[in-house]
């Protein structure tokens, strides 16, 4: 039981901060787009190859119980730009084009487009095959004993992927409640004609938008990363679930995609004993499901 | 000098559609102008087309005798000129005080001191500051949005309809709180529909019809002039 719940926590960690990128550019840029799974599995990569540069061939001495060292946080501090990039790229290249003379449908298809091209360029440049930042062998601590609820097995990155998606969290609300640009993407999103008039750049507050998107969606990649393997596929197989979190969660709410998504991870944990593992997207969309039956807007939706 | 002027405007959604024929008006510092017309007659484009909202394709806007037709809308309010739309004119999904600071910050000022300055000005405001704006009645989101667009102590203020949707008594309200603003010295432009309300409170009135302007004289004699309803009333049998 215990375990199930540290399992599911550990998957919604990664479903989490790639809904909360997916819920904040649905929000500001007024499309869903099918493209941010591939961001997931760029930032995932573009860290392995900074990773790779910056040991040229030496190995990673790991810090204290962890798989992995320092390079790897520096490694992942260089993928940060270079996923906003990305994103600020495809933005440049596609969605602010189309989005002059479009509507939301062109945009949607268009994002799956650039999903196909950004998941074939990864197959092209490092192949198909799983990918691993460490090879580091990791014991899982024994937190609980195993006779209370199951008892509980954790490996520190596991750990480390929980404390750090909670402090990621934590910031990205501070800078949204308190900083100008983050209340200007507040504001944008509500209202774009009436944020102009109170003063904000419109354009500039949607390129900060796919900025942390992006950025979001490369940490999530490399915990997706450091808790399981690095493939071309990663970001797609992530896509349903971080739609269903930030669905589920109210579509434009970052808190509501927060705990979206842990709750995606838990049901896709709890489905795993009971149904199999083949069919742990199925109980998180049953929890969708169930809850959007319920309450249409999400659990933290506005009522229109 | 006026504060806030339009010369020759013409403006619309679509090019080659326009909505605003030429029209041209102007507004003195400490000034209400009250623009009025029938439904449909271009008011709001105009206003909006002031604002930066709605391209103009030929005249131009002047703001204290600088030409700011190209301004791009979100550097207006910095340069002086503060627009109230007629619907959705606060953030509903930020709180009273978010409001406010969040206008502050972007013209460059501090925001503490900005947001003091107005609750001073609007004292309800203080007290509803910890409040999100989509819970405000109609009165108060006036008030809202009115202090959000003087906080840059714009030299013109543009209002579209104020007065809509609100009860005579919040009515009453949001014009005593216009009549305040006046005597600060701010250039006012106000369009609306409530003929009465705007004439009695208005120092001048410019009246509207197919986007073209027919009458620009003093409100308060326009208050039971015959040609008033001949211009609403033709405007509706044109139409």
């Amino acid at each position: 039981m215990l375990q199930l719940v540290a399992d599911g926590l550990i998957v919604g960690s990664v479903v989490s901060l790639g809904a909360v990128g997916l819920t904040l550019t649905y929000s500001l840029l007024r499309f869903a787009n099918f493209g941010h799974g591939e961001l997931l599995t760029w930032g995932a990569y573009l860290t392995l190859a900074f990773l790779g540069l910056l040991l040229a061939g030496a190995e990673m001495a790991p810090i204290g119980p962890f798989s992995f060292g320092w390079p790897l946080l520096a490694a992942l501090m260089l993928a940060l730009p270079a996923t906003a990039a990305i994103a600020l790229a495809v933005d440049w290249a596609l969605f602010r084009r189309l989005a002059r003379h479009g509507n939301a449908i062109t945009l949607v298809i268009a994002s799956f487009g650039a999903a196909l091209a950004l998941r074939n360029l990864v197959q092209f440049i490092w192949g198909t095959l799983p990918e691993y930042y460490t090879r580091e062998i990791q014991i899982a601590i024994r937190l609980v004993p195993r006779d209370v609820l199951g008892g509980l097995r954790i490996t520190p990155d596991q750990l480390l992927v929980l404390a750090l998606t909670a402090a990621v969290v934590v910031l990205l609300h501070l800078f949204l409640s308190y900083s100008t640009l983050g209340r200007a993407m507040r504001a944008t999103a509500m209202n774009p004609a009436l944020a102009r008039l109170a003063g904000a750049d419109v354009a500039k507050v949607a390129r900060a938008t796919w900025v942390i998107g992006a950025a979001l969606a490369c940490i999530a990649g490399v915990f997706a990363g450091l808790t399981g393997q690095i493939r071309p596929m990663m970001g797609f197989d992530l896509l349903l679930p971080l739609f269903a979190a930030a669905i589920l969660g109210g579509i434009g709410n970052v808190w509501g995609a927060v705990i979206g998504g842990l709750i995606v991870g838990l049901a896709e944990s709890f489905t795993v004993p009971l149904l199999g593992a083949e069919y742990r997207a199925a109980g998180s969309f049953a929890v969708l499901i169930a809850i959007l039956l319920i309450r249409p807007t999400g659990l933290f939706g506005a009522r229109a | 000098m006026s504060a806030l002027a339009a010369r020759e405007v013409v403006a619309g959604y679509e090019p080659g559609l326009p909505i605003v024929k030429g029209a041209s008006l102007s507004v003195a510092g400490g000034e209400i102008v009250a623009l009025l017309g029938p439904n449909g007659a271009g008011k709001s484009t105009l206003a909006k087309a002031m604002a930066g909202l709605v391209p103009v394709a030929s005249g131009a806007v002047l703001l204290q005798g600088s030409d700011i037709t190209a301004v791009p809308a979100h550097l207006r309010l910095k340069r002086g000129l503060g627009f109230v739309p007629q619907t959705e004119n606060v953030f509903a999904n930020l709180t009273v005080r978010e409001n406010l600071e969040l206008a502050a910050s972007l013209a460059g000022l501090d925001r503490r001191a900005a947001r003091e300055e107005m609750f001073g000005f609007f004292p309800d405001l203080a007290r509803l500051a910890r409040l999100e704006a989509g819970r405000l009645s109609g009165g108060q989101r006036q008030m809202l949005a009115v202090a959000r667009a003087l906080l840059a102590k714009p030299a013109a203020l543009m209002l579209d309809e104020p007065s809509a949707g609100l009860s005579p008594r919040y009515v009453a309200e949001v014009f005593a709180m216009l009549a305040r603003v006046r005597q600060a010295g701010v250039a006012i432009l106000l369009v609306e529909q409530n003929v009465k309300a705007a004439l009695e409170l208005a120092d001048r009135a410019v009246v509207l019809v197919d986007g073209t302007v027919r009458l620009d004289e003093p409100a308060r004699p326009l208050l039971g002039d015959p040609r008033l309803p001949a211009l609403f009333l033709g405007a509706r049998e044109h139409a």
